[in-house]
């Protein structure tokens, strides 16, 4: 067999063909974006700071649906599951060890992470080792998130505390900071963490929809029966690529309880499930830097409209998801991009 | 004895529960390929509408009927706008549907608040033993039977159910033989609306009526039509109803209503396992064979 030529990973993520942004216009672009990101707090107050982190916080679970759906081909209307599943988890742990907040810091990461990756694992396992049809696994994964949430809403009152962490039902539980040594991510510092959170999992991502594996998740959406000709075994590939989005939504489920210091079962109802699902089609499903953008801006929407006391925000959520899907199926972003290349082509050629 | 009648009864209304939930969907799965997630919001209307007409003062069967009418004409106007332009999309028009009925549900809450006027539960008590046993349940179980015989017989003996069948084997050539494929749609589609409008009307005494009502039907109905299977409409809606009801039945009769909807869930995990096409592929599948023998 010859030898491939492996590309280089850093070069990969800024150049290989599988998302917009991959010419020096694009990178400059995007280097502009992180340096606004980078300067804001300088002008900006704590609280602003820290709201500003809030629209960014999704972002990572939006990223793992783009992978999942927009190049993989399997959509999931569950995301939100592994986001409390890990929130919680790191309420149990963390609060648990609040006598040394480093270390539950730390494990509470893990196990958070852990328990939303071994969660996937599990579920996975029978979705797509049964080779079930395309449009199952959306459904069995909201069947899921609702189960949870169900579930979540049971465990009000004192049988359900785990050690000195009462789960609290619909009251909801609190959760500590995440905290190294004597140092509290709050605030600025906590802005800063989202930031650099969101930028390593955008890079990574870029980086594995380029490599190797990334093709076979795109060729298997493309054509799950001819990837599988090709020799590879198309239940083990998607099953990574569940397992990752899962970790991918608890990642920010992590960051939004380190955020807020408080969770309840809402995080995973019926109108949260829908969220993960709007923000990537309405962004553009196949490009990670489109979900990015059209994340973090439909979260300061719906963030400034329902707190407005606004109660058109889902409707108006719904009728954007509903248009875009009719006018633009393949994204907004995706669908500006195209329209304004064909004007300068015709300014061109006037 | 009256244990044995008790038990049978958890069991019928299980899964007459769960057939309601589900037909209007899988109507419109079998036969279109479509799902419906607006489905449960489908159910919340008819429950609205008939509703709004029981407190008018009309006779309840006639609200029923209205409320089935009324959303199966809603469903064809959604058809026509949104739903065809998702043909052949399947994913699309899961999410697409979703739009839908996050639209449906916020809207009818702020139309009419939170809350509708709850319909008393037609009919009384029948008692065995020590048990009694509400006659309105033993209606809808009734109501099930005639359901899926109508559809039956619909399906299999009349002319529009053979363009139905027709186009579900294969669209292209039933268009080629002059079947107006397009039509077969929007018909079915708007067959499918009727019954869950339908539904939630005749689920409306059993339960409160608000606008997010529709998604405590979600699970139990997904569920159902996930282990049914899209082969064989009718036989997937009876087989999986009552084998997940069977399920049910005695989880929920031991330790409550929640860990019974888990086990529907680890049932239809551990069921699309094994018989991934759902539990209407192994009537097919002896039936194939036996042909092949």
């Amino acid at each position: 067999m010859p030898q491939k030529r492996r590309p280089n990973p850093l070069r990969a993520a800024f150049t290989g063909p599988h998302d917009i942004g991959r010419t020096p216009p694009g990178w400059a672009l995007m280097g502009l974006i992180l340096l606004g990101f980078l300067l804001y707090p300088a002008t900006a107050s704590a609280f602003s700071a820290t709201n500003v982190a809030y629209y960014l916080l999704n972002i990572p679970m939006a990223l793992g649906l783009s992978l999942l759906w927009g190049y993989g081909g399997i959509l999931s209307f569950g995301q939100v599951a592994f986001f409390a599943v890990a929130g919680y988890v790191y309420g149990v742990v963390a609060g648990n060890m609040t006598a040394d907040p480093t270390l539950g810091s730390i494990l509470g990461i893990l196990a958070g992470l852990g328990a939303a990756g071994l969660l996937a694992l599990i579920f996975g396992y029978f979705i797509f080792y049964a080779r079930v049809a395309a449009w199952i696994v959306p459904i069995l994964t909201l069947v899921l998130a609702l189960l949870l949430s169900t579930f979540l809403g049971l465990t009000a009152g004192s049988a359900w505390k785990v050690g000195d962490v009462a789960l609290g039902g619909y009251n909801g539980m609190n959760i500590p900071s995440l905290q190294i040594g004597n140092f509290i991510f709050q605030d600025y510092a906590f802005y800063y963490l989202t930031v650099a959170t969101v930028v390593l999992c955008f890079i990574g991502l870029r980086i594995r929809v380029n490599s190797h594996r990334g093709q076979v998740l795109i060729a298997l959406r493309e054509d799950p029966l001819r990837t599988e000709l090709l020799g590879y075994d198309v239940r083990l590939e998607q099953l990574v690529a569940f397992v990752i989005a899962a970790v991918l939504s608890g990642i920010s489920g992590l960051l939004y309880v380190t955020w807020g210091n408080y969770i309840t079962p809402s995080v995973t109802s019926l109108a949260q499930a829908s969220l993960p699902v709007i923000w990537v089609a309405v962004g553009g499903r196949d490009s990670l830097f489109a979900v990015m953008i059209l994340t973090f801006l439909l979260n300061q929407l719906t963030y400034v409209l329902s707190s407005a006391g606004n109660q058109y925000a889902l409707i108006i959520t719904g009728v954007l998801l509903v248009a875009v899907m009719l006018f633009a199926p393949e994204g907004l972003i995706p669908r500006l991009i195209e329209l304004g290349r064909k004007a300068l082509r015709l300014k061109e050629a006037t | 004895m009256a244990e044995i009648v008790s038990l049978l009864y958890q069991f019928g209304t299980n899964a007459a529960f769960l057939l309601l939930a589900a037909l209007g969907l899988i109507v419109i799965l079998g036969m279109m390929n479509i799902i419906n997630l607006a489905h449960g919001e489908f159910m919340m209307l008819g429950a609205y509408a008939a509703s709004a007409a029981v407190h008018r003062g009309l006779p309840f069967p006639l609200a029923v009927l209205l409320s089935a009418v009324a959303v199966g004409v809603f469903g064809i106007v959604l058809e026509r706008l949104v739903v065809r332009h998702f043909y052949g999309r399947e994913l699309g028009a899961l999410v697409v549907t979703w739009g839908i009925s996050l639209i449906l549900s916020q809207g009818t809450l702020i139309a009419f608040g939170p809350f509708m006027a709850p319909i008393a539960i037609p009919g009384g008590a029948l008692t065995v033993g020590v048990y009694s046993f509400s006659t309105y349940w033993l209606f809808l179980m009734a109501i099930c039977v005639v359901l899926l015989a109508g559809l039956g017989w619909l399906y299999k003996a009349t002319e529009f159910g053979l363009q139905a069948r027709a186009t579900m084997q294969n669209a292209a050539m039933a268009r080629a033989l002059g079947i107006r494929v397009e039509r077969v749609y929007m018909i079915t589609f708007g067959l499918g609306s009727a019954l869950a409008g339908l539904s939630g009307a005749l689920l409306a005494p059993t339960t409160s009526i608000a606008p997010f009502m529709g998604q405590q039907f979600v699970a139990p109905a997904f569920i159902t039509v996930v282990v049914g299977g899209g082969a064989s409409v009718i036989g997937g809606a009876i087989g999986s109803s009552s084998l997940l009801s069977l399920v049910e039945t005695p989880v929920s009769f031991l330790m409550g209503s929640f860990w019974g909807s888990i086990a529907l869930l680890v049932t239809a995990l551990v069921l699309i396992r094994i018989l991934p096409n759902g539990v209407s592929s192994l009537r097919l599948r002896r039936r194939t064979r036996g042909a092949r023998g």
